[in-house]
């Protein structure tokens, strides 16, 4: 006799997670650097070039920050709330020269991440000499990484937004091995639960319901006339040295992925270790 | 004592003090049925110790006849409870449950399911109506137990999904009352059709002509007044049909499908199977061996695709059902042979004895009261087994079509919606209820199940006396 349970599931698992395409509209960019005028226009001229995908509907307004215009968190953040920006583009350790030692972001990036509004696209330091060849050039390849991709729409749009015409996008999500490994373990030391398939079905189940939004983000970004190729990676690994293997292999122009956490101040768990880690890329920060 | 029917009725070998003592274990089997939930105890176990305490008690006090026996003309040695089962009716629950718990993996049922709430566009109205629709066709070709998971569990995650789950309760009683009503349409749908139809010699043709006018009616008056009574009503506005219609397409019919081949070999099977169970009684040499070979052998077909592992759809076996069937089967028996069933049978004499139309009502309305607060299943047993045991008035075997029979099943059919233990299928209803923390008391129960229940009693009645 079929059981409430089994039907349930099975109805639950054919009630799938439908992208939602909303476009995003990036008006008004503030770059925020800490150098001199020249050299931070020199600087806003290498975005707006990088960033040229911005243009598609119409040109959006950038508003170069020097060095000279705040000494303090509060002075940026009064700027930041001043412009309104859509998007805010800078770099790490701004005013410092903590950049030589890969280690933090520094306090004003670390900030804004987190207490503004607009998503912050961090660069590679104008000074540092760790950018990918291809870094900073086009957004032909964009990759979207997250470990729950299924529902995460804005993340989808921001990454589809950011993908030039006939570019990649690749929309990645990675399953934590140690956590799974941690639980398989201790369903291996309940006797009343099959531990082999416990482990073959549950690990379906996580690739599944990604691998189904994938599914959806394609067809519902083919059916809105995106000249994008969405591209699927759903595994099982170590976030980080996962997520560092895809960048490097693929070519990844910018990596997106979310940094605020709602049930704490600090960045995202998975955010801010990729920050950190991933220097030789732009990285854009929701 | 001052009972001269009473006195009548007992065997001259058995005395009436003994038939007295096993109709006192009979009224403590329907008791301890009936409080199944506050004993939580399974059912089997319950009528198993009834079982053993009858046989133990019929070898000390009763003329039981031990083996062996003669079996096509041959002597066969068997313990008594052997031939004291019904084979033939456990072989169609345990080939049918088997066959549709295979069916099921196809995802045949989920994509009907599917399909059904999809096309409904996520309106509340249509998707009771829907609901409403499958549940009777789910319970006639499945059975009600079914029935109610899949369209149950249906319900809950859909308008979870619509974010409409305060109209749950109303969807899953009438759901649950609608099982019943849809287990009236043939032969194989419940339990107590297979007993009574099988006792009354009904074919699988006659009960379905015979009970399908009365079902559809039922089926209407029920969504008609469940819509009203839960105040489930279609959506207003056209963003509201927009966003319902959004979420519902959602659903992936396709999702429970491993194999496309299997899911039509499913398709097909079962659309055999009805047919095969359907013609079992005209087909040569099927007629011989029943439906519950039919069940089977379509259960072994199926099965024939897991084939290494067979083993797993063996341990989804409902034996608590069957052991429950076959330690009823046992007791009835030995309540036969105590002369408890002649007993009763005068009870019920007297009954029928009121004439064609208040005998038969009374009959009707007497098995839905019984059969609210008791399983069905034993009412029904005891039923067929009095029934065709009593003389008709000209004498001769009482035919299939005669109102006694559908009487019986009606009631029996029709009385577990009065309360939630009446029905193994409103127990389920009443189970996913709790699952999802919906309060709701066994007098909350009553109350809201009085309508529906009285208005297919009082449809009932009409049907059987002035329609059949």
């Amino acid at each position: 006799m079929p059981k409430v349970d089994q039907f349930e599931s099975a109805f639950r698992a054919a009630s799938k997670t439908v992208f939602e395409y909303q476009p995003i509209a990036v008006r008004s960019i503030l770059v925020i650097t800490d150098r001199s005028k020249s050299e931070a226009d020199i600087f806003g001229k290498q975005i707006s070039d990088f960033l040229s995908v911005l243009r598609s509907d119409g040109s959006p307004r950038w508003r170069i920050v020097n060095g000279s215009e705040f000494d303090t968190v509060p002075e940026l953040l009064a700027l930041v709330e001043a412009e309104q920006p859509d998007l805010i583009c800078t770099y790490r350790h701004l005013h410092s020269e903590s950049w030589r030692w890969p280690y933090t972001l520094g306090e004003y990036v670390d900030v804004l991440t987190q207490v503004t509004t607009p998503p912050v696209m961090v660069l590679p330091h104008p000074d540092a000499t760790r950018a990918s060849e291809h870094a900073v050039k086009d957004t032909l390849v964009v990759m979207a990484m997250t470990d729950h991709l299924t529902g995460d729409a804005v993340l989808v749009n921001y990454a589809a937004r950011f993908t030039e015409p006939s570019g990649k996008l690749f929309l990645t999500h990675i399953e934590d091995e140690a956590t799974f490994e941690r639980y398989m373990g201790t369903i291996s030391r309940i006797p009343s639960i099959d531990t082999e398939n416990s482990r073959r079905t549950i690990l379906e189940q996580l690739l599944k319901e990604p691998t189904d939004y994938i599914r959806s983000c394609r067809e519902v970004l083919e059916a809105e006339g995106l000249p994008i190729a969405v591209e699927e990676i759903v595994t099982k690994g170590h976030h980080l040295h996962e997520f560092e293997q895809l960048v490097e292999k693929h070519e990844v122009d910018l990596l997106v992925f979310n940094t605020k956490d709602e049930d704490q101040l600090a960045m995202h768990g998975l955010a801010y270790p990729l920050a950190v880690e991933l220097r030789q890329i732009p990285l854009l920060m929701l | 004592m001052a009972f001269p029917g009473l006195q009548e009725a007992a065997h001259p070998e058995v005395p009436f003090g003994t038939t007295m003592l096993f109709a006192a274990i009979l009224v403590g089997l329907i008791a301890s049925m009936a409080l199944e939930e506050k004993l939580h105890a399974k059912k089997s176990l319950i009528v198993g110790i009834f079982a053993v305490i009858c046989l133990f008690l019929g070898a000390v006090l009763l003329p039981l006849p031990f083996g062996p026996y003669e079996i096509g003309g041959q002597q066969i040695d068997l313990p008594i409870y052997i031939p004291a089962i019904n084979w033939g009716v456990i072989a169609i629950i345990l080939g049918a449950s088997l066959f549709v718990d295979v069916t099921a993996k196809s995802g045949l049922f989920t994509w009907i399911a599917i399909r059904l709430t999809k096309s409904s566009q996520g309106d509340p109205l249509k998707l009771l109506w829907y609901y409403g629709l499958m549940t009777v066709a789910f319970s006639a070709v499945l059975n009600n137990v079914t029935a109610m998971i899949i369209v149950g569990s249906l319900s809950t995650v859909s308008l979870s999904k619509l974010d409409r789950s305060d109209k749950l309760l109303g969807f899953l009683l009438i759901e649950g009352f609608l099982t019943n009503v849809g287990g009236l349409l043939t032969l194989i749908s419940s339990v107590p059709n297979i007993i009574v139809g099988t006792a009354a010699g009904i074919s699988f043709v006659t009960f379905f002509l015979k009970a399908s006018p009365f079902v559809a009616v039922a089926t209407v008056v029920s969504l008609v007044i469940g819509a009203k009574v839960f105040g489930i009503r279609s959506l207003a506005t056209g963003e509201e049909r927009a966003e319902a219609a959004r979420l519902v397409d959602g659903f992936d019919e396709n999702d429970g499908i491993e194999s496309e081949a299997f899911f039509w070999f499913g398709a097909v099977m079962l659309i055999l199977f009805i047919i095969a169970i359907a013609t079992a009684s005209v087909t040569p040499y099927i007629n011989d061996l029943g439906m519950g070979f039919v069940a089977l052998t379509f259960a072994i077909v199926m099965l024939i695709r897991y084939k290494h592992e067979v083993d797993t759809f063996y341990q989804t076996i409902d034996w608590d059902l069957l052991g429950f069937f076959a330690a009823l089967f046992v007791v009835i028996n030995v309540m036969e042979h105590a002369e408890v069933l002649a007993l009763i049978g005068v009870g019920l004499e007297r009954m029928i004895a009121l004439g064609p139309t208040l005998g038969t009502g009374a009959i009707l309305v007497s098995a839905a009261l019984f059969s609210s607060v008791t399983d069905n299943i034993p009412l029904a047993a005891m039923l067929a087994k009095i029934i065709s045991d009593i003389p008709m008035a000209g004498g001769g075997i009482r035919p299939p079509t005669d109102p006694l029979w559908w009487a019986v099943i009606f009631g029996a059919n029709l009385g577990g919606n009065l309360t939630p233990i009446g029905s193994a299928s409103t127990l389920v209803a009443v189970t996913i209820i709790h699952k999802q923390k919906i309060p709701l008391s066994f007098a909350s129960f009553v109350k809201k199940a009085a309508p529906f229940a009285l208005a297919q009693i009082v449809l009932a009645l009409i049907y059987v006396l002035f329609v059949m």
